[in-house]
């Protein structure tokens, strides 16, 4: 048995030695190093562009612009709308213009900021609300990027049928991803004269596609390898290095290495996007939901990236982990002149949670009722429809992760002025919304009679590798783990789709023990089970040679309705509860989180440490988004002043694992990667409320934000 | 990237005054923590003269009733110092809130003071007890009261030939202090707000109050006239908010009226509330 074991990660060693290659640690001889030359302006055609003293520059061995580039100047992954590098106009501050090549980083470095640039600028659209109604279109087909609806039921009648109804504006804004690693990669020519680029990166297949489209040559003259990635949180689903990497090394046929610094980093790379919510909630006296009407805008920046994804799952999700009978929500992503938003951990969810578990604890409020007992009250159960009406059948063990705080939340006692307890629950459909998102992989024997499975699973420090492996020693009936991973390389797996949407351990993992049953039935077939060793299995499969077997798992989904996004956008749900303690100075306007009980429904916990690094990681991520992190565009420079939570921000965090198994999910599993996050932020505002009396609806809520409130309030009571 | 520069490391401090002196373009490092960040910025110095390993400019030295700090000292060091902790608590504390425990490592007071920062924590605390610097050069060596040294934020009148000899403080004894401050996050923050303050009272009177303020006006400053006002005040809620009153009225006095202060202010009045009332 591996499953629901601590068995040790397997990069653990390399990782902790130091001997594991990170994107930043790639080299080659002869290397030559790039760097990129961007935008310093908003919105702006470019009139001109000198390179002359770059050019001129010892070391520098040539500069690409758009012109260079033999394919297609698009990329995106659910549109193609974002140049590699600008044709003639930038879009927003930190976008790409020229690839500067060099013998060195430090004369690529120096040859950019050498490079002289002339813009006119064109309005720019700073603001979403600006966006909607603006004469000046960032693209020629408007500025409103994508309009999603849910409608169920008819909330006219049900904000009729109500005793309370609560509704209020809420507000986020952009998160950087910050991950340890910044954006990296090293490309080159393979013997046969093929592209490979090795990056920092949560899907390589992807990548390829991308890379193939951009140079004009067939996904196959194009290899791409993931490095040991430290972090991603979405941040490296979309292009970054890659295609600039694969351009270079096309045309200057030698190995070239790029990395982000973490200016660079926090300047260009996509953020989580802010939204912008007016939230109606309806309830009876009993506690018991009616009506919920959401109204949400959103700031995707000038290209799509996910803007779309988060549109839709903002959208699907904005009811949260309850029955609600009567639902309409409008969900509409603008195009502005902000940095690009893209995919960052929950897709939008966290931001709903904010406004959907603040309005549930008003509500509570209102009624005289526990937030606990509410929550209970209207939680997704076995059965329930979701607010696209889908019923859920399978694992929904929202009522067991609240039974789980509740002898704590019950017990919780304040210790002193300043000092407040707050919920937060969440539910999150796992992969991607209403369409196909397959994995596969597979699996064969090698001469020393070990089984050798191959995946194109990105581990990006979450631990793929490790459970991937757990489950297929268990398919397999293994008591020992023989098995070599070959991993991170389209050469030699097949597509398993993105690190992303929480979606690995139940897709991917289905797509192992898909494959797993195959070699079994192999296995048995030659008598593996009664005794003989794989070693002679392989001698004895002889010339004809073992063959290899391919697992498949595509979740089933259904596309949402075009008008009301009813149907069955997930397989599966993850749910959770996190109770958080904060304290809070009256004087200072600082919260500090004490304590976080955290209960997650994860199916089936198939390696028990990493649900809890998950878990953890997500708390620290949401006292991040909760209470400090703000990225302010052309403010924002570096971490001297966008501000991440330390360790000595992080309080005790108690995770409380719940197992409801998950029939279509490997052993039962779901996911945990987002859902650790979402509801944190959430629990956090709400504890503020329970400790000061002060309802803060618009995140950071950061010391001068909660201070400046606590002294309004004083004065409205005053 | 840093630009390139020729670094040489002192072993005493008339061959640290020697090199500063004949030099083209020099600066003096001792941890580095504010300097290789403006040079990474793209500030250029030809020579580095690195002191943080001059006997002469390390540690704290009791001498005919005063402190005598080292300017290459850390804060870490003095953080944890035991003439500091006893004698100037204030300082001990605001050693021990700066950066994070590498910068504490690294960073030294004399840095600290030199770079003049108007959110510098060591600053306040150095006011409150009344510090003198000795500033030398080959030639020359001369005494300047801290307040008059800052000059404007990040500029001091330290000359270019010049390094700090040394630093002086009065001990307080008796003394109710302290160091309050308020950071974005639990640390590894710049500050927002830091009030040293250090207290005499007996009977309800208040007998002395030094009060130091940053991050709130171009340079940390002592509210004087306060000051004034407190000694010898009867200790009671008249005497405090007419001390606040007077506190906030001197900060507009100085800066006008800034966007942080909806925020600096309020915090202030109830940090000098807790101060105050002990």
């Amino acid at each position: 048995m591996f499953i629901g074991q601590d068995i040790t990660r397997v990069d653990a060693l390399d990782k902790v030695l130091g001997t594991a290659a990170f994107a930043h640690d790639l080299k080659k001889n002869n290397m030559l190093f790039a760097c990129v030359v961007r935008s310093s302006r908003p919105h702006a055609v470019i009139k001109r562009i000198d390179v002359s003293a770059a050019r001129a520059l010892e070391g520098v061995v040539t500069i690409l612009s758009h012109e260079d580039i033999p394919g297609e100047n698009l990329f995106g992954a659910i549109k193609k709308d974002q140049p590699f590098l600008a044709a003639g106009r930038v879009r927003y501050k930190g976008e790409a213009i020229l690839v500067v090549v060099a013998t060195t980083e430090e004369a690529a470095r120096r040859a950019a900021d050498l490079v002289s640039i002339e813009y006119e600028d064109l309005g720019n659209i700073s603001d979403p609300f600006i966006s909607i109604q603006s004469p000046v279109l960032i693209h020629d087909g408007g500025n409103l990027l994508s309009h999603r609806k849910v409608v169920k039921g008819d909330v006219a009648k049900g904000f009729e049928s109500s005793d309370v109804i609560v509704e209020n504006a809420y507000s986020t804004t952009w998160i950087d991803h910050a991950y340890m690693e910044t954006e990296a990669g090293l490309a080159y020519l393979d013997d046969r004269g093929r592209v490979v680029v090795a990056s920092s990166t949560q899907n390589i297949h992807y990548k390829m596609k991308e890379i193939s489209r951009l140079l004009a040559i067939p996904p196959e003259e194009v290899r791409v390898v993931q490095a040991t990635t430290g972090g991603g949180f979405g941040g490296k689903l979309d292009v970054t290095v890659e295609g600039y990497l694969a351009l270079a090394v096309w045309h200057t046929k030698r190995p070239v290495f790029m990395r982000y610094t973490r200016e660079e980093s926090l300047l260009a790379q996509t953020k989580r996007h802010p939204l912008y919510i007016v939230y109606k909630t309806g309830a009876r006296k009993d506690g018991s939901l009616t009506a919920v009407e959401v109204n949400i805008v959103g700031d995707t920046g000038p290209y799509n990236s996910y803007g779309e994804t988060v549109c839709l799952r903002a959208a699907v999700h904005a009811t949260g982990p309850y029955e609600v009978p009567n639902v309409l929500v409008n969900s509409r992503m603008f195009y502005t002149n902000n940095p690009v938003s893209g995919a960052m951990r929950g897709f939008g969810v966290p931001q709903l949670a904010l406004a959907h578990e603040s309005q549930l604890d008003e509500i509570a409020g209102l009624i005289g009722m526990d937030p606990l007992d509410i929550r209970m009250k209207n939680a997704l159960k076995r059965g329930s429809l979701t607010a696209t009406s889908q019923a859920l059948n399978h694992s929904a063990g929202l009522l067991e992760t609240l039974k789980a705080v509740e002898p704590f939340w019950r017990e919780r006692r304040k210790e002193g002025p300043g000092s407040g307890f707050g919920l937060g629950c969440m539910y999150y459909g796992i992969g991607n919304t209403g369409i196909s998102n397959p994995s596969s992989c597979y699996l064969t024997l090698t001469p020393e009679g070990r089984v050798e499975m191959h995946s194109g699973v990105c581990d990006i420090g979450q631990g793929s590798d490790t459970v991937l492996l757990q489950i297929l020693c268990d398919a397999l009936g293994m008591e020992e783990m023989g098995i070599d991973l070959v991993r991170g390389d389209t050469d030699t797996s097949y597509d398993a789709g993105s690190t992303s949407a929480s979606r690995q351990t139940y897709i991917s993992g289905m797509a192992v023990c898909n494959a797993a049953q195959k070699l079994k039935k192999y296995l048995k077939e030659h008598g593996h089970y009664d005794g003989k060793p794989l070693k002679e299995i392989y001698r004895d499969a002889g010339d004809k040679g073992v063959p290899i077997f391919e697992g498949h798992f595509d979740p089933p989904t259904t596309a949402p309705d075009p008008e009301t996004s009813q149907g069955a956008p997930y397989a599966t749900y993850a749910f959770a509860t996190h109770m958080t303690q904060v304290d809070v100075d009256e004087v200072t306007g600082v919260c500090k989180v004490i304590k976080v009980h955290a209960a997650h429904d994860v199916g089936r916990a198939i390696n028990v440490s990493s649900v809890r690094g998950q878990i953890y990681g997500g708390v620290a991520m949401g006292i991040g988004l909760a209470l400090m992190e703000e990225f302010i565009p052309g403010k924002s420079g570096s971490f001297d002043n966008y501000y991440l939570p330390t360790s000595m921000d992080m309080p005790e965090v108690e995770a409380m694992i719940v197992e409801d198994r998950e029939p279509t999910g490997p052993f039962g599993a779901k996911g945990v990667g987002e859902p650790a996050l979402i509801p944190q932020a959430a629990a956090i505002v709400n504890a503020i409320k329970d400790a000061t009396g002060v309802r803060m609806r618009q995140l950071p809520c950061d010391i001068e934000r909660l201070k400046l409130a606590l002294e309004k309030d004083k004065e409205n009571k005053g | 990237m840093l630009p390139k520069f020729v670094s040489v490391i002192a072993r005493a401090k008339d061959e640290a005054l020697s090199w500063l002196s004949s030099l083209e373009n020099p600066k003096i490092i001792a941890g580095g923590t504010d300097l290789m960040v403006k040079m990474r910025a793209g500030k250029h110095y030809s020579h580095v003269i690195d002191v943080a390993g001059v006997p002469e400019l390390l540690g704290v030295t009791e001498k005919d009733g005063k402190l005598f700090i080292g300017p290459a000292t850390t804060h870490a060091r003095l953080s944890s110092e035991g003439s500091i902790v006893r004698n100037a608590r204030s300082l001990a504390l605001a050693c021990g809130l700066v950066g994070s425990p590498q910068i504490r490592n690294m960073g030294t007071i004399g840095g600290n003071l030199a770079n003049a920062s108007p959110a510098a924590d060591s600053i306040p605390p150095l006011l409150v007890h009344d510090a003198v610097v000795t500033l030398e050069s080959r030639d020359a060596s001369r005494k300047v009261p801290l307040e008059e040294a800052i000059v404007a934020p990040y500029v001091t009148s330290i000359d270019g030939k010049e390094l700090i000899g040394s630093i002086e403080i009065s001990p307080l004894r008796g003394y109710r202090e302290g160091y309050r401050r308020v950071a974005k996050r639990a640390t590894w923050a710049i500050s927002r707000l830091g009030v040293a303050f250090a207290i005499r009272e007996e009977n309800g009177m208040f007998l002395d109050a030094k009060l130091a303020i940053g991050s709130c006006t171009p340079m940390p400053f002592r509210p004087r006239k306060v000051e004034d006002l407190l000694k010898g005040a009867p200790k009671n809620e008249a005497t405090i908010s007419d001390a606040i009153r007077m506190t906030l009225e001197e900060i507009k006095l100085i800066s006008g009226i800034r966007p942080s202060y909806a925020y600096k202010l309020p915090v202030l009045k109830g940090i000098l509330e807790e101060v105050l009332r002990g």
